[in-house]
């Protein structure tokens, strides 16, 4: 078991921008920490320095309060499941599993006992004799998590483990590696770019972007209460809505204006103050819009097109009155402002809506993030 | 007959052609062997001929057959044992560097392997009487080594560019060192690669005329400088030559036919 602490630690390549900028992040022992966010962000970075296996350009790592900066990968007792899984292929299963006992110098038959327990652990018992390549991606995956088991290491580093199965195996993966992590309650950091990971497995979850932490927190308070508009924007399926508004008083007490849409605040601000006329960017959760029926005043909007996904229907909406702000989040090298930013809206899949249908969208207040239009900060 | 078959047809018509081709030398050299002297050179060539190992007799006699072929032995042998020693450690390492020089280095080996034999010889002999090695078997095994290093350095350097290097961080994890991740992981990894540049440099050494030649004394040369002995002064003992050249084609054609698909390999993944 251990603690591991990032203090201000930094990653510089030579002639780019940081990898990893002044982290700070305490995992605590036995916890579940996923670090989460765009590729490129630095979160494989940190991984790697965790693991030793890339030189951290300065601050300190500690690993049960021990500076481990310049430990070598094997002194640091951890175990790692990489993306591409890493199976050695001229071993067999056995052997693979049962690799990092034998060089640690583990008697014979301890070696078989453990081989032959995290065998019938992970199910990989009738596959024990066969070599990585005959094995399928989700076999393949066990038996990099079987050599991550078989140590009883100080800490499980898991880099985008999950990435190359499909789908349905991923979900299924998902839930045994948080159980087996409960079981054996060894911390874990596990890095994904997949923000349902991070919310399903995470205790806490930690969201980078170009090298930088923006936010650690509970996935709930990730979701809730974002920090920032990246936090807000990469969090969450399908991803929050931002419009452009302004503060106002107005009657009722403060209130937001987007375009032509006023939304009163409730109490959430008192007095506005100092914040009157401040420039903001509104961000509605496309699951908190609701439906306005009669004349409600709301958002006026007209469907682009919809996407019934049985359950609920995903609605693509323009709207004339408000200015959609596209989310600042680049995926997969796809810049997404070069999209037609649309509003976005989860609702009841029993309702009748078709392209072309024009509604009128109501928002509770409470669910309503307000970022700072300069800054992109919470407010 | 439609179109695609007549297309197989004269593909495989233009395969026999050619394997024909190939193969005349090697019937040519075969059949010389078993041929009685008299009936070598007879127009129009004779299919029909009683077989007879009256040049293997001759060979025997004249020839200290397994003295040549241990040489041949000891010389390619050695010489691709040090090829690989010195070799493999070098690819690994070009391949695992960050530097950019990395891959001009790794070319830079092959460029070596492309200088002509004749330009080295003169320095390399020179070098091996001031050392006392001249006439030895490790005067040969040491400049195939340099040529046959070089290659094995090159081959090895795509090789070990193409095995993730995540294999080596799982086993320093695991609790290796850098060396031992290096032996335990990589190496075996690689074995295929292993095996197809020890073809490559065997049948070089195995063929090599030049350097032996002169470098080679009269009990240390290898059977391709004998070959040369059934040249005489009046005539040539084609019968001889037939029969001698049996024994050093054998072993290598045997080599190529077992190892057949890592020669595949070699010219495929190595080279990236």
């Amino acid at each position: 078991m251990a603690q591991i602490t990032f203090h201000d630690v930094s990653k510089l390549y030579e002639g780019s921008y940081p990898a990893v900028h002044n982290l700070n992040l305490d995992i605590r022992d036995g916890e579940f920490m996923v670090l989460v966010g765009p590729s490129g962000c630095g979160k494989s970075t940190a991984l790697r320095m965790v693991a030793g296996l890339e030189e951290i350009t300065s601050g300190e790592l500690r690993i049960n309060g021990v500076r481990s900066n310049d430990l070598s990968p094997r002194d640091r007792d951890i175990a790692m499941v990489f993306q591409s899984y890493a199976l050695y292929p001229h071993l067999t299963v056995a052997e693979n599993i049962a690799f990092g006992l034998r060089v640690r110098g583990f008697e014979r038959e301890e070696v078989t006992r453990k081989v032959k327990q995290t065998a019938e652990l992970l199910e990989l018992t009738e596959y024990l004799d066969r070599k990585p390549a005959k094995l399928s991606g989700g076999q393949r995956q066990r038996v990099a998590m079987g050599r991550a088991l078989v140590r009883s290491p100080n800490a499980f580093l898991m880099d985008e483990p999950l990435s190359n199965l499909d789908a349905r195996l991923r979900g299924q993966m998902r839930s045994e590696i948080s159980k087996l992590q409960r079981m054996t309650a060894v911390t874990t950091i596990y890095v994904t770019h997949d923000q349902v990971e991070a919310m399903t497995m995470g205790e806490r979850v930690a969201v980078m972007n170009k090298g930088t932490l923006q936010q650690l927190d509970t996935p709930r308070a990730l979701y809730d209460r974002p920090k920032n508009l990246f936090v807000a924007s990469f969090i969450g399926t399908p991803p929050v809505n931002f419009l452009r508004g302004v503060l106002i008083s107005a009657e009722g007490g403060p209130a937001v204006r987007m375009g032509s849409f006023t939304l009163g605040l409730g109490g959430r601000f008192g007095g506005l103050g100092p914040r009157d006329g401040q420039q903001v960017i509104a961000g509605i959760r496309p699951e908190a819009f609701r439906i306005a029926d009669g004349a409600v005043p709301g958002l006026n909007v007209a469907a682009a097109f919809v996407e019934d996904l049985g359950a609920t229907l995903l609605l693509h909406l323009d709207s004339p009155e408000a200015e959609v702000v596209p989310a600042s989040v680049v995926e997969d090298d796809v810049d997404l402002e070069a999209v037609r930013p649309r509003l976005r809206a989860v609702v009841d899949g029993s309702l009748k809506i078709t392209s072309g249908d024009r509604l009128v969208l109501t928002v509770d207040p409470a669910a309503i993030h307000l970022f700072d239009a300069s800054t992109g900060d919470a407010l | 007959m439609n179109a695609a078959a007549t297309q197989l047809i004269a593909r495989r018509v233009l395969l026999v052609a050619i394997t024909v081709v190939f193969l005349l030398p090697v019937a040519w050299l075969i059949s010389t062997a078993y041929k009685p002297s008299s009936q070598i050179f007879s127009i129009p060539p004779r299919l029909g001929f009683t077989p007879t190992l009256e040049q293997f007799r001759s060979v025997f006699s004249y020839f200290h057959v397994w003295s040549l072929l241990k040489s041949s032995l000891i010389i390619s042998g050695g010489s691709v044992i040090l090829s690989l020693l010195l070799g493999v450690p070098a690819g690994y390492s070009l391949a695992r560097s960050r530097s950019r020089l990395a891959s001009l280095c790794a070319y830079f080996f092959l460029a070596i392997r492309m200088v002509p034999a004749v330009a080295a010889l003169i320095p390399f002999y020179m070098v091996m009487r001031d050392i006392g090695l001249l006439g030895t078997w490790w005067a040969v095994i040491i400049i195939n080594t340099m040529l046959n290093c070089a290659f094995v350095t090159w081959m090895m350097f795509s090789y070990f560019r193409s095995l993730p290097p995540e294999l080596e961080e799982a086993a320093m994890t695991d609790g290796c060192t850098q060396m031992g991740a290096f032996l335990k992981v990589a190496v075996p990894s690689a074995r295929s690669g292993m095996i197809a540049s020890a073809l490559f440099c065997i049948m070089f050494s195995w063929n090599d005329f030049l350097y032996p030649m002169f470098l080679t004394r009269l009990d240390t040369k290898p059977l391709s400088v004998a070959l040369l002995t059934a040249y005489g002064t009046k005539d040539i003992t084609w019968g001889t030559l037939g029969a001698l050249a049996h024994f050093s084609t054998v072993p290598i054609v045997l080599m190529a036919l077992f190892l057949n698909r890592y020669f595949v390999q070699g010219a495929t993944n190595g080279v990236q």
